[in-house]
């Protein structure tokens, strides 16, 4: 027995030594054209927007690390903790994320390449915009399409819409940003939604879903996942209501490391190029750059930006208001 | 240091395998949770946590959650094992085994199809009309809690009875008059309170810290938890003071179940216990059938078919249906979604993600085992308790905290990942090996130990064998639990390390529920596929060590693979 049982002691000691060894990481490498990239665009898009930029430049390798926004924050906040950001370049998917990680002191300056044409209004010194999502209004086959979001507060909506929650998707943050600020709106539009019986889900795939399955009459949902429902086959219609669809960009940023890879400014100006911005829009994403074609986007449709200067320092005030309207 | 009179037989003084085993705890037990909690306690702002609006409500949701889960799941987990244990019940070999499929079902994939199975424009709906609205509030969390925990219990029964049923007794209650019902009421459930503890322990422990369901179906009807709150601020988190919150609600988790579980733990523990006299001799075999059997038999399919059998159904129709929101008829169906999953990391992913379960599994159990063993002292007590707590660390914090405490060595590797499923899931393996070692006849090692054996051939001769069924239980739940692990892993995997769980969240992430659906379906048929020739392999295991195992033909065969 004894003997048995040491054998299976060592079995396990062998195979703890295997897990350990065998796959361990080599992400730490200092090699001169490898970088570290925190992000939470879809592994469709970062995972091309990575080939194009090795393909542009032989030899880089770029350690991805991509994930929700919450554990983003997560890990960023275990590296600060722990000895400084280990990530060369962070690509965020909300300017709010991305301002709270500028506030500590995480990003350094750095501006898209000349040749990138992207909005000011997509700027701050230390990140900048490299796509968008369009926050429209979905609706069930057959159910009229609201002119105005103040249309959903109506009666043919009643007890039939449904929003993201701001506390768990950063652009349903950025929509109670824009109607909070926004003229014949304000925090009220909320307490009338409430009021008419909306219903308060969690991403806006989530309300997305339950516009298509008939669960809901019609709701807020991003517009690229909506197209491609809709090509698909689902039984929904994409309205840009007045004034606007609400409009949340996606920043890229080099961080402050201490010891930051030589290729990082290369790999933010790249995805900010026209080349980056291409791949970005070929992969479902609507670019920042204006001109660059990427999903379905009518001709005059009204699009509406949040003041986001206004919301970097407002958003806990706005999200208790918004509980106590849609407890959570 | 005390040591447990049961290895260590006679003795006045702990012998040495006892003071290793317990050093090697305490040294695991710091190392894998102490540390990497007080790396996080800095952070913690319990102020401003605690004072936040609705805070106090989510804590009276989350505990009062559990209590209801358990108190149903418990009973429900029970009944069916001793109802698979009638040798009259039709078809009894193929329903022990319909028990424990659910656990192979990661909770969001059950909140999901649950959705699509009994929600508004879900599958009752559209074809008869029917849907249950009550399913996206409190009462559709705790039923699919319930679901979802039952296995659990009545695998920690099945254990409990494997290894201390004993049909002598009963046997001798029946023929002395007393009616099946006195029976299991004097002599059954006595027997089975150990298991029946650590069952309820571990399901008011896993409720505590669910979230997936919760977060699920309490988002419309605006039920939060402590769990949901904590996913909230992570969400926000990127500000330092709302991570800091964050942290301190998870701790705050962790205290109030320290609060509710170290006094049942301490004072109750030694009551659970039943002390069996000896091996029984069976009285098992084939009974001709009866109507009550042929009603049980039927409770329990219709159980199965409602609680996983339709809902399963409406997921492999999302999945095979081409868009949300079109009817899953044979026009609308296709395999896009399936070929979708097929990426070149898929193959790696997978076989991390085997690699750490199997590897947690088989480490847990010896740490387990260990753990369970010293447990009947009151320091063993107290480790048990730990090993139990650091289940309810949300397994985010959990990461956070390892990542802090060895991050600077081990960042991106599998063994960073694997050390906190050590950390996060010991509680699957030390509870229900425990709730099998409360009862071991301590006669039997002394007898043992008197006659010469040593502790380890002790150890051999009358502790394996008595807990074998219970271990391989264990093994299973940590392996299950681990395979489908997502939320630690999708925050210390890095390029190196990626396993299932990140596809997973890929695929949740971009929102199309057909190839969620289909991952979810793939995901379950991988792990039912991989836990099938795991417990084959584990039967041979035991039984090429020749362990008899008493009272088996009372035992359900399947419940004899677990072994």
């Amino acid at each position: 027995m004894k003997v048995a049982l040491a054998r299976r002691l060592v079995g396990v000691l062998l195979l703890s030594a295997l897990v350990a060894t065998g796959c361990s990481s080599n992400a730490s490498s200092s090699s001169s054209s490898r970088l570290t990239l925190y992000t939470c665009a879809t592994d469709k898009i970062e995972q091309a927007a990575i080939s194009a930029f090795s393909k542009a430049n032989p030899g880089a390798k770029v350690d991805v690390y991509r994930a929700a926004t919450g554990q983003l924050n997560s890990r960023v906040a275990a590296d600060v903790r722990g000895g400084g950001i280990k990530a060369d370049v962070i690509w965020a998917c909300d300017p709010l994320t991305m301002h709270n990680y500028d506030a500590q002191g995480l990003l350094t300056n750095w501006a898209p390449p000349s040749t990138s044409t992207i909005d000011t209004a997509y700027r701050t010194p230390h990140f900048t915009g490299v796509d968008l999502l369009y926050l429209v209004a979905v609706t069930h086959q057959g159910v009229p399409a609201p002119q105005s979001w103040n249309d959903l507060t109506g009666p043919t909506y009643h007890g039939g819409v449904a929003l993201p929650s701001p506390t768990f998707a950063a652009s349903a943050l950025g929509m109670l940003g824009y109607f909070a600020t926004a003229t014949d709106y304000g925090l009220n539009y909320f307490t009338r939604l409430k009021a008419n019986g909306a219903k308060r889900l969690n991403s806006p795939d989530d309300t997305l879903a339950g516009v298509a399955q008939g669960t809901y009459k019609a709701g807020f949902a991003l517009a690229n996942a909506a197209y491609a429902a809709i090509h698909k086959g689902s039984p929904v219609t994409v309205t840009w209501p007045k004034p606007g669809a609400i409009a949340i960009y996606a920043p890229i940023g080099v961080t402050a490391k201490k010891s930051l890879s030589p290729i990082a400014r290369e790999f933010a100006d790249f995805i900010a190029s026209p080349a980056g911005q291409a791949v970005i829009a070929k992969n479902g994403a609507y670019a920042a750059m204006s001109g660059v074609a990427g999903p379905p986007k009518p001709a005059g449709s009204p699009v509406a930006s949040p003041d986001w200067s206004t919301l970097f320092g407002q958003s806990k005030t706005l999200l208790a208001h918004f509980g106590s309207i849609f407890p959570s | 240091m005390s040591h447990p009179r049961l290895v260590s037989g006679s003795r006045p003084r702990a012998s040495g395998p006892v003071r290793a085993a317990t050093v090697i705890t305490i040294l695991a037990v710091a190392g894998l949770i102490g540390y990497p909690v007080a790396r996080l306690i800095p952070s913690a702002h319990f102020g401003a946590a605690l004072s936040a609006p609705g805070v106090g409500l989510a804590a009276w949701h989350t505990v009062a959650l559990a209590a209801v889960v358990t108190v149903v799941a418990v009973p429900v987990g029970a009944a069916m094992a001793l109802a698979v244990r009638r040798p009259d019940l039709p078809l009894r070999r193929t329903l022990s085994v319909a028990m424990v499929v659910p656990l192979v079902f990661p909770q969001f994939v059950l909140g999901y199809s649950w959705t699509q199975a009994y929600g508004k424009a879900g599958f009752t709906d559209t074809f008869l009309g029917l849907h249950w609205q009550g399913l996206l509030g409190p009462a559709g969390i705790a039923v699919v809690l319930i679901i979802n925990a039952a296995p659990l219990c009545y695998l920690l029964t099945a254990a409990g009875l494997a290894t201390r049923a004993q049909p002598d007794l009963e046997h001798a209650a029946r023929v002395s008059g007393a009616s099946p019902a006195t029976v299991l009421a004097t002599v059954t459930l006595p027997l089975l309170r150990p298991a029946l503890g650590a069952a309820a322990v571990l399901t008011f422990v896993a409720t505590l810290e669910s979230f997936a369901v919760p977060q699920m179906l309490g988002a419309p009807a605006g039920f939060s938890t402590i769990t949901t709150r904590i996913y909230a601020d992570l969400a926000l988190g990127s500000d330092p003071a709302t991570f800091d919150e964050a942290v301190a609600l998870a701790l705050g988790l962790v205290l109030l179940a320290a609060v509710l579980l170290i006094p049942a733990d301490l004072i109750l523990a030694p009551r659970l216990r039943s002390e069996r006299t000896g091996q029984s001799s069976s009285a098992g075999g084939r009974a001709p059938r009866t109507a009550r059997s042929m009603f049980i038999a039927a409770g329990m399919w219709l159980y199965l078919a409602l609680g996983v059998g339709l809902p399963t159904l409406a997921l492999i129709a999302a999945s095979i249906t081409r868009a949300i929101g079109l009817k899953p008829t044979p026009s609308n169906w296709t395999l896009d979604n399936f070929s979708a999953l097929a990426t070149p990391a898929s193959a790696q992913q997978l076989a991390h993600s085997l690699e750490l379960a199997v590897a947690a599994a088989f480490i847990l159990v010896v740490l387990g085992a260990i753990v369970a063993l010293l447990a009947r002292t009151v320091h063993g007590r107290a480790l048990l308790g730990l090993t139990t707590l650091s289940l309810v660390v949300p397994g985010s914090t959990l990461a956070v905290g390892l990542l802090l405490a060895y991050g600077r060595w081990l960042d991106g590797t599998l063994t960073l990942i694997l050390l906190a499923y050590l950390a996060k899931l010991w509680a699957l393996a030390s509870r229900p090996i425990s709730g099998a070692v409360d009862r071991l006849p301590p006669a039997e090692v002394h007898a043992a130990r008197t006659s010469g054996a040593g502790p380890l051939a002790a150890l051999r001769t009358v502790v394996v064998p008595a807990l074998a069924p219970a271990v391989a239980g264990a093994w299973l739940l940590v392996f299950l639990t681990a395979l489908h692990e997502v939320t630690i892993s999708s925050l210390l995997y890095s390029t190196h390390s990626e396993t299932v769980a990140v596809a997973l969240l890929n695929s949740q992430e971009l929102g199309d529920i057909g190839q969620t659906a289909a991952l979810s379906v793939s995901l379950t048929a991988l792990v039912l596929l991989a836990a099938l020739p795991m417990a084959a392999l584990l039967r041979m295991a035991v039984r090429r060590r020749g362990i008899a195992l008493p009272d088996v033909s009372e035992l359900p065969r399947e419940v004899s693979v677990a072994r």
